[in-house]
């Protein structure tokens, strides 16, 4: 068979099928859309202005290694103006992390980008480790969840930035979509597609990603020589979302574009207003400040349960009522330290940054 | 990102219930012992029927008025005659049943208790019932031929009348003269003359050498008979989800004009609530999320609102039909269990024997579903309830020509800017110029362009072996008529002999 030419510049040497349309194109094209569509959604949505400080949910995974890189040569290439920040999350989970965190590291210097490393030791007092020894694997990804966007909150609120963009991908949308449907949880489901969410008094998150494909990305990471950590989870994801993704699996094998498709759907219909009207208006936590639907928020109900030894409060319903009838949660109780959003002046306090090695 | 489980932000968790509550007793008369657990709850065998008529009921009445009406003993009186679209699977088996008890024989069983021989529901609703099937054997060689099955078992129930077609019907103008009352293309100025005794079609072709759009183009008809165009438009589409939503598709607009043609204000559907769980997700899946209104229930006009007009009194105005699926709170199982206890008969229940079915969406899904209902009893009635909650977001740019949906305005430009396809930028010049043949994408809703245009990496296995996969495909009928309505038609009418010119070179010889 004859070399194909790429599709897109019909000159050089195709050498790559691209998983989201299945064109064949040059590796040099591959770039170029990978990046243009990329920009193509920070521009359609606005997502930033010059001088924003925006800090990068940095994992040393494959998502947010390529996220750093790309925002690095958008930021030169478009002139966006924009004060970069790498934000790394320590879950504290032994052997996981050790390893992508030095690669963190790595790009803080490649990139010449401040780095701040903030454990969940340090805010929670928990440790994931320590968390699992006491509830189980079971739903031990509640916890990571809930902790780690407050911790990203936390450290981005000490390094005073605008706006924390994150490596989620558009199949993790996608999957997002789906699972919102399936557990009826409308008023994510209203949520999940946005690019960009900000609640009261929280710092901006947008997900840059949100249209680029897992596999794509590791295409892009493989052809930048970018090393990364593909490190999953060692504490295994509940069986709902596990069965969720696998069925995104079969359905992108099926048809490419399903990924796109299930994320254009989700950004096709919107929560009738009639049933907005039912939904929790959000307010702050009474214990530590952080945005809330309820007088506690998820991340402190979480903690009063470890603490108490009755970890399963947050997660149901039963449980929660539960702690309530065991009595106010005693004084002593460890809890967050109150949050502060570092765009109040006069509130911060001096980021301890970490030092290039 | 990091965590093998990035956007669980909390109650990830689906409970897994016990099957039945702690009493085995019927729930609804509390003196039997249960026979049957719908979601949770014990009901006798006698108490079954009375449910899910009543289920029945609850889910198609309060629509059969022009107007809903709150109190509800009001009469009910529909604007015009009902028809059942009938694919002989389970759910339709069902709903025939149930439209043939409550509204054709008057079971008395099946009446409300309340109120005596004098309620209203006592009288005879609907002064016509009629009943649609549609053979799509003419899809899938090999596959059976089930409509003398049917024949027969319409014939069993008095009152009703069969309207019998076949799928290829869709590119048949004979049958489009009949349900429209006019020709396929009177409306066009075409001089058919010149074309000599075969009329005009209409084909779509798909983006080929320079071109990477969609486009329409007329073409001199061939003698092809409607299953030869038909199988010609099968062996285009580029998925094999593709091809069964297409076939969807084509049925659902033979029963809208069916309903037309019949006079009919009501359209009713066999869907369960397990097979409606099932469309959603997957119409989800193929991009429909504008459209998942209509899934659930859906007021069709045939052709484009004027903007100018008042919106809600268009019904009064138009012709329209509501399609409604009387059988939305009723899960698989119930309606299994209903034909067991009643002794009906599938007709026709298997799944087209075509390999390339296991690549399809729509089977994946059913699949998917089918699996996932094993462990969480609740997630069908969950995806239905959470559906009715979202409600289509920004503007209609008009009705789609393949499947007669409202479009969502801007699809083409979002999906340029995030699925970029060509470096080429757009030369504004080369695009008016005459050369260029009718773009379709701007007439196509999200999911209908995806079905023409989405690659999979792999191809489906061929439908027809002796049909080889072409760029340019004959168009279904409706789609000439939908056209005259639109600019578009303008354009191409003027264009034609030179669209001809420029498409000679990949016309197929007909
Ligand atoms: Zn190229
Ligand atoms: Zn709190
Ligand atoms: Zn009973
Ligand atoms: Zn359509």
């Amino acid at each position: 068979m004859p070399p194909r030419t790429c599709a897109l510049c019909n000159d050089a040497r195709a050498i790559l099928k691209r998983p989201k349309t299945g064109q064949q194109i040059c590796k040099d094209c591959f770039f170029w859309v990978f990046e243009t569509e990329v920009h193509n959604t920070i521009v359609e949505a606005g997502l930033f202005k010059p001088g924003d400080r925006v800090a990068i949910g940095a994992s040393g995974g494959k998502d947010s290694t390529v996220l750093a890189h790309v925002m690095k040569t958008l930021n030169d290439r478009y002139d966006y103006g924009l004060e970069l920040f790498l934000l790394s999350i320590d879950e504290g989970i032994t052997g996981y992390r050790d390893d992508s965190l030095e690669t963190v590291k790595r790009n803080q210097q490649q990139y010449d980008m401040p780095l701040k490393i903030l454990s969940y030791d340090e805010i929670f007092g928990w440790t994931m480790d320590a968390i699992v020894s006491q509830v189980g694997k079971k739903n031990n990804c509640t916890f990571c969840g809930v902790f780690r966007r407050q911790a990203l909150d936390r450290g981005a609120a000490s390094l005073h930035v605008d706006h924390i963009v994150t490596g989620h991908n558009a199949d993790d949308i996608a999957e997002t979509v789906l699972m919102n449907i399936m557990r009826g949880d409308i008023a994510r489901l209203g949520r999940c597609t946005m690019i960009c969410t900000q609640g009261e008094d929280t710092i901006k998150r947008s997900k840059p990603f949100k249209y680029a494909y897992e596999k794509e990305i590791v295409m892009y990471a493989y052809f930048k020589k970018l090393d990364y950590f593909s490190t999953e989870c060692i504490y295994s994801p509940d069986a709902y979302r596990g069965h969720a993704r696998a069925f995104l699996k079969d359905l992108e094998a099926a048809r490419p574009s399903a990924i796109i498709d299930i994320i254009h759907s989700g950004e096709a219909f919107e929560v009738r207003e009639e049933v907005k009207a039912t939904q929790k208006s959000q307010q702050t936590c009474k214990r530590c400040g952080y945005m809330s639907s309820n007088d506690l928020c998820k991340a402190c109900t979480l903690l009063e349960g470890l603490e108490r030894g009755m970890a399963q409060a947050a997660i149901t319903d039963r449980a929660r009522k539960r702690l309530d009838a065991e009595g106010p949660a005693p004084d002593n109780l460890r809890t967050i330290p109150f949050f502060q959003n570092s765009t109040t002046p006069g509130t911060s306090t001096p980021v301890a940054l970490e030092t290039p090695s | 990102m990091s965590c093998g489980n990035p956007t669980v932000e909390s109650d990830a968790l689906m409970p897994r219930r016990k099957k039945y509550d702690k009493t085995r007793q019927c729930v609804r008369c509390k003196l039997s012992t249960g026979n049957v657990v719908i979601r949770y709850a014990v009901y006798c065998k006698e108490c079954f029927f009375p449910l899910i008529t009543h289920k029945f009921r609850r889910s198609l009445e309060p629509s059969v008025n022009e107007r809903p009406q709150g109190p509800r003993r009001t009469a009910l009186k529909p604007a015009g005659n009902l028809l059942v679209g009938f694919s002989g699977g389970l759910g339709s088996t069902v709903l025939l049943d149930l439209v043939h008890r409550c509204y054709v024989s008057m079971d008395q069983s099946t009446m409300p208790s309340d109120g005596g021989k004098q309620h209203p529901r006592h009288e005879k609703i609907w002064k016509r019932v009629s009943v649609c099937y549609v053979e799509i054997a003419g899809a899938f060689p090999g596959m059976q031929d089930s409509s003398p099955d049917v024949e027969t078992l319409i014939a069993q129930h008095d009152g009703v009348d069969l309207i019998s077609l076949r799928i290829q019907d869709a590119f048949d103008p004979a049958w489009w003269q009949r349900v429209a009352g006019r020709p396929a293309l009177s409306d066009l100025d075409f001089d058919l003359t010149t074309e000599g005794t075969s009329p005009l079609t209409l084909l779509l072709s798909y983006p080929y050498g320079r071109h990477t759009e969609l486009h329409l183009i007329f073409n001199p008809s061939s003698s092809s008979t409607p299953l030869e165009k038909l199988q010609a438009y099968l062996a285009s589409l580029p998925t094999a989800t593709a091809v069964h939503s297409t076939i969807q598709n084509l049925i659902r607009l033979l029963l809208l004009h069916t309903a037309l043609q019949t006079q009919s204000s009501h359209l009713v559907l066999g869907t369960s609530l397990t097979s409606l769980a099932m469309s959603l997700i997957s119409g989800v899946s193929q991009g429909r999320g504008f459209n998942l209104k209509e899934e659930m229930q859906e007021e069709w006009v045939p052709s484009v609102p004027d903007p100018a007009e008042d919106v809600s009194s268009i019904t009064t105005r138009r012709r329209y039909v509501r399609v409604i699926r009387p059988l939305r709170d009723v899960g698989r199982k119930e309606c299994t269990l209903w034909t067991w206890w009643t002794g009906l008969r599938v007709v026709a229940a298997v799944r087209p024997p075509w390999v390339g079915a296991r690549q399809d969406i729509g089977t994946l899904t059913h699949d998917f579903i089918t699996g996932l209902e094993r462990d969480y009893p609740s997630t069908v009635s969950t995806i239905v309830r959470t559906c009715a909650k979202v409600a289509p977001k920004g503007e209609v740019s008009g009705l789609c020509l393949l499947c007669a949906r409202p479009v969502q305005h801007g699809i083409q430009e979002w999906k340029s800017r995030i699925s970029i396809r060509t470096r080429d930028v757009p030369d504004a010049g080369e695009q008016s110029s005459a050369q260029v043949p009718a773009p379709l994408a701007p007439h196509l809703c999200y999911a209908c362009h995806t079905t023409l245009t989405s690659k999979s990496s792999r191809p489906p296995p061929a439908l027809y072996p002796e049909i080889s996969r072409s760029s340019v495909a004959p168009a279904p009928v409706w789609v000439l008529s939908f056209m005259t309505d639109r600019e578009m038609f303008q354009t191409s009418r003027m264009n034609e002999q030179d669209q001809r010119n420029t498409l000679k070179d990949f016309l197929l010889e007909d």
